[in-house]
């Protein structure tokens, strides 16, 4: 069985009078270790396969299992509990909490596991150092660039070493350089972390770092060519 | 939650203008209600208990002012032989202010000889043996002596009378902190040489005696005599001496109650705006595995740690200022003691706490139960 199996997935929204339906009845399989990146245009329901996958939202028909779990079937505050443990979430940006600092934003989603306080710091060191950030452990979001912040969120979404790293447009708001760095970096933790990780992009230089291509045409996924 | 008690505190002082303003006026509202209740629990002490329901005080018919009060002395003998009376104590009252008064100074006159068996005071300073032989000889309650600043040794005038402190003591009742013990017929010379009156008779009762009863008796027993008598159970005689305040206090209560609407609102607006401040951040921390009851308990904690601080500091303040002024507010000789207690403590801070909860429900349960993908769109 894949890591992750998404079986027959619609997703409905209402939309002022109007019903839309980004996904009808769609598919994926991805297994442990892959980096699969998910295109589309805009409103093609890329990330509304994300939020599915990680667990933030719920499919109107259809099962996502991940782990040989169907985390459809879950309550919500078990669904939070699971996406604790087995879910990292890269936002596109400006989603640190601004009060806290780097060190303590990573360390948040250790805060829900049951681990001391020794563990807690072993693991936000390494996922920092991961990241290249252990000399900005003690900076507030404000004092770190745009890249800086992405790679700390980067930091907080592997530190619980989850079953599965979803991305939602990493690289939306940040210059060519940046991009570049976090795409390696990402790139990087998948080799070498082994982290399975699903990528949205409207890049398609950022899409092709992934091991796998898939676009959202028309509310089903279809393999994309490489470039 | 104690794990995530960072994250509230930096959370509530990132709007620190904000927080600061919240707990200052949740501190001046929780004096208020705490000087409030202090005036309350010294009026319920004043007229509860086993003194206010099984002492009689027998006074003048018709008359208010201790000063007007005169009885003759020798109905003490007639008082004995009631049925269901235990003992009579004669005592000379002199007070500096009949009409309502913050700073009323109270002399209570009595046979030095019974005081241990009629009151009991604990000696703080000086001794308890010079009050028996000393004829100007004070003892001076708690209250007075630091509102005063009175200590064993000074002599002490007030008016026409001049008193020797030999000791300061305290009492089981704060208003009783607020009297000083001398001798009778020191006080019945100091006040025009009236050595054969009293200005009210304490009377003890047996245990199977009926106040109600006792009292009509011995009014009964006076109605034709040289001074009619007007006789009722200690709690119910100084309740009706001090019907005003009491009528003020009740008034007051309802500026108390206002004080805490006040309150609830000011921390709920302060929870409101918090909330709708960090719809994303809270919507980020439940994509990162927050539950909902987890966010609803760190929402709640926020309103809660900003009601029990500035209750502390309200409370704290207003008990630590009635404790240092020892203030009684007091009319015709009766006083209301305003006292700090254990009591006001805990009940402003469970107050504080309730407000707290009532304040932070409703930002809470919205940022628990708002829906993660749509709130991370929010701006």
């Amino acid at each position: 069985m894949a890591l992750v199996e998404v079986r027959k997935v619609t997703k409905t929204f209402k939309k002022g009078e109007h019903e839309i339906t980004p996904l009808r009845e769609v598919g994926l399989e991805v297994e442990q270790g892959d980096f699969v990146s998910l295109m589309g245009s805009s409103g093609s329901g890329k990330s509304t396969l994300l939020n599915l996958i990680a667990g933030i939202d719920r499919p109107t028909a259809g099962e996502v299992w991940v782990n040989g779990q169907d985390i459809t079937k879950l309550s919500r505050t078990q669904l939070a509990h699971w996406r604790a443990a087995n879910a990292g979430y890269v936002f596109q940006t400006h989603n640190l909490i601004p009060v806290l600092t780097a060190w303590e934003n990573v360390e948040m989603p250790l805060l829900l596991l049951p681990l001391s306080a020794a563990e807690r710091r072993k693991r936000v060191g390494i996922a920092l150092e991961a990241v290249g950030l252990s000399d900005r452990a003690d900076h507030y979001p404000r004092q770190l660039s745009g890249g800086q912040e992405q790679r700390v969120g980067i930091a907080r979404a592997i530190v619980a070493n989850p079953t599965v790293v979803v991305a939602d447009e990493p690289t939306g708001d940040l210059d060519a350089e940046t991009t570049e760095q976090i795409l390696q970096l990402l790139v990087r933790l998948n080799r070498e972390l082994k982290t399975t990780l699903l990528m949205v992009t409207h890049d398609p230089h950022a899409a092709s770092v992934a091991h796998r291509r898939l676009r959202l045409e028309k509310g089903q996924l279809v393999e994309a060519m490489a470039c | 939650m104690l794990k995530f008690a960072p994250y509230i505190m930096k959370s509530l002082w990132r709007h620190r203008a904000r927080t600061v303003l919240t707990v200052s006026g949740t501190a001046v509202a929780l004096f208020v209600f705490a000087f409030i209740g202090a005036a309350e629990r010294g009026l319920a002490d004043m007229t509860r208990g086993q003194q206010a329901e099984r002492t009689l005080i027998v006074f003048q018919a018709n008359r208010f002012c201790p000063s007007t009060s005169r009885l003759p002395q020798d109905y003490e003998v007639t008082i004995r032989k009631v049925p269901g009376v235990a003992d009579v104590l004669p005592m000379q009252v002199y007070v500096n202010n009949c009409r309502a008064s913050l700073d009323l100074v109270l002399f209570h006159g009595l046979p030095a000889e019974r005081l241990p068996a009629w009151r009991e005071l604990r000696l703080l300073q000086g001794n308890r043996d010079e009050f028996d032989t000393r004829s100007d000889a004070a003892l001076v309650g708690e209250a007075v002596a630091r509102r005063r600043g009175l200590k064993p040794g000074q002599r002490f005038t007030i008016g026409d009378i001049t008193v020797t402190v030999v000791g300061t003591f305290a009492a089981a009742t704060p208003a009783e902190e607020n009297v000083l013990y001398t001798h009778l017929e020191f006080l019945q010379r100091a006040r025009g040489n009236r050595l054969n009156e009293a200005t009210l008779f304490e009377v003890r009762l047996q245990d199977a005696a009926e106040p109600e009863q006792v009292a009509r008796s011995i009014d009964e027993l006076f109605r034709e005599d040289r001074v009619p008598t007007d006789t009722r159970p200690k709690g119910v005689f100084q309740a009706s001496v001090v019907g005003d305040l009491i009528e003020l206090i009740g008034w007051a209560n309802y500026l108390g109650y206002a004080c805490l609407g006040l309150v609830l609102s000011l921390v709920a607006t302060t929870a409101v705006m918090a909330v709708q401040d960090r719809v994303r951040e809270h919507a980020v921390l439940q994509a990162i595995g927050f539950s909902s009851p987890r966010i609803f308990g760190m929402v709640l904690s926020e309103g809660i740690l900003i009601c029990l601080v500035g209750g502390m500091l309200g409370v704290g303040t207003a008990l630590m200022v009635l404790w240092w002024s020892q203030l009684a507010v007091g009319t015709e000789g009766v006083t209301i003691a305003l006292g700090p207690s254990w009591w006001l403590l805990f009940q402003g801070l469970a107050i504080s706490l309730l407000i707290g909860v009532l304040a932070g429900i409703t930002p809470a349960w919205r940022a628990a139960t708002a829906e993660i993908v749509t709130a991370l769109r929010a701006e």
